[in-house]
C-alpha cells in the first residue's frame, strides 16, 4: 500500500499536498517572469529544479501520475533552458503553465481522498503531449541538475567506484 | 556492527514532507535521537557546532538537490574537515544518474538511495554503511 492510500499517513500527504501547492505556484510566478522576459532561459533552469523537489516527494508518497509529470517537466525544463528557438519557447512556457494547472487540479483530488479520479483531469493524453515536447530536445542531453558536466570518467572507473561502495 | 538506537542522526531534505517520512522510518527501524535540517546551507552550521560539542552527529541522511546548498556541496564541505572525514553520510536522490552517483562516490558518499523506498531498503542500506 503507498503512503497515499494508508490512512496513518495522512497528516504527510496533507502536507505533501500544501508543499506542492506552494511550489507550484512559485512555479507559476517563474513562468511569468519567463514570459515577460524570454531571454532569461536560467528560469526554465530554475522550474526544472523546482519541480524536482516536487518530484522526489511525489515518488515516495505513490503519487505516481503526479510523479512523472514532475519528472516530464524537469527534463522539458532544464533542456529548454538551453535552447535559444523563440517559438519553441514559447510552445513550454504555455505547455508549463497548463501542466501547473493540471498538476493543482491532482493535488486537490488527493487532499479531497479522490485521487484514483486522475482521469477526468486528462493526465494520460497530457502526459502523451508532455513526452512529446521532451523529445523535441533530444539532441540535449542535460536534463538534471549535473554536478559536472565536464566529469568524463570511463565505465571501467564507474563500475570500480560503484561496486567499491557495493551498489 | 550493532546499530545504536541512540545514534545522533541529521536528516537533511528541503521537503518537509520527506523529512517527516524519512524521520518516521529511521524511528521505524529504532533510532531516537533524529534531528531535520531544510538545506544543506542550514545543516552545515548544525554539523559544525555539533562538532564542538559532547554530542557530535554520527550518521548525516540528506537528499541532493536543494536551493541553497546541494547535498553533494554539503559532502564535500563535511569530507573537506579533518574531523568528519568518515562521518557516514547517505545521499538520497529521485534520480540515480550515472554521472551524478559517480561524482558523489568521488566525493565520498557512504551510500545511496534513489526514491521512492521503504524502510527496509532504508534499513538496509543503513547497515552496509555501519
Amino acid at each position: 500500500m503507498s503512503l497515499l492510500n494508508d490512512p496513518s499517513m495522512k497528516e504527510v500527504v496533507d502536507e505533501f499536498c500544501d508543499e506542492s501547492l506552494q511550489l507550484f505556484n512559485e512555479l507559476e510566478e517563474i513562468l511569468e517572469e519567463f514570459e515577460d522576459d524570454p531571454t532569461q532561459t536560467e528560469k526554465l533552469e530554475q522550474f526544472g529544479q523546482i519541480i524536482d523537489r516536487v518530484m522526489g516527494s511525489a515518488k515516495t508518497i505513490g503519487a505516481d501520475e503526479i510523479a512523472t509529470f514532475c519528472e516530464l517537466g524537469k527534463a522539458i525544463g532544464y533542456k529548454s533552458s538551453q535552447v535559444n528557438d523563440r517559438a519553441l519557447l514559447e510552445v513550454v512556457c504555455a505547455i508549463m503553465f497548463d501542466s501547473l494547472e493540471l498538476l493543482k487540479k491532482m493535488i486537490l483530488q488527493i487532499k479531497e481522498g479522490n485521487s484514483s479520479s486522475f482521469e477526468e483531469t486528462s493526465s494520460t493524453a497530457f502526459v502523451t503531449r508532455l513526452k512529446w515536447l521532451k523529445e523535441k530536445f533530444n539532441d540535449i542531453e542535460r536534463a538534471s541538475c549535473a554536478a559536472d558536466p565536464d566529469a568524463n570518467l570511463s565505465q571501467t572507473s564507474i563500475d570500480d567506484l560503484m561496486s567499491s561502495l557495493g551498489l | 556492527m550493532a546499530l545504536k538506537s541512540d545514534m545522533k542522526i541529521l536528516v537533511i531534505d528541503d521537503m518537509a514532507t520527506m523529512r517527516k517520512i524519512i524521520k518516521n522510518m529511521l524511528q521505524q527501524i529504532g533510532f531516537k535521537n533524529i534531528t531535520e535540517a531544510d538545506d544543506g546551507a542550514t545543516a552545515w552550521p548544525m554539523i559544525q557546532e555539533a562538532l564542538d560539542s559532547p554530542e557530535p552527529y554520527e550518521f548525516i541522511v540528506s537528499d541532493w538537490n536543494m536551493p541553497q546548498m546541494s547535498g553533494l556541496d554539503l559532502l564535500k564541505k563535511v569530507r573537506e574537515t579533518e574531523a568528519l572525514k568518515k562521518l557516514p553520510f547517505l545521499m538520497i536522490t529521485a534520480e540515480a544518474e550515472q554521472g551524478n552517483v559517480v561524482i558523489a562516490v568521488k566525493a565520498g558518499v557512504s551510500n545511496f538511495i534513489v526514491k521512492p523506498f521503504s524502510a527496509a531498503v532504508l534499513k538496509e542500506k543503513i547497515e552496509k554503511i555501519f
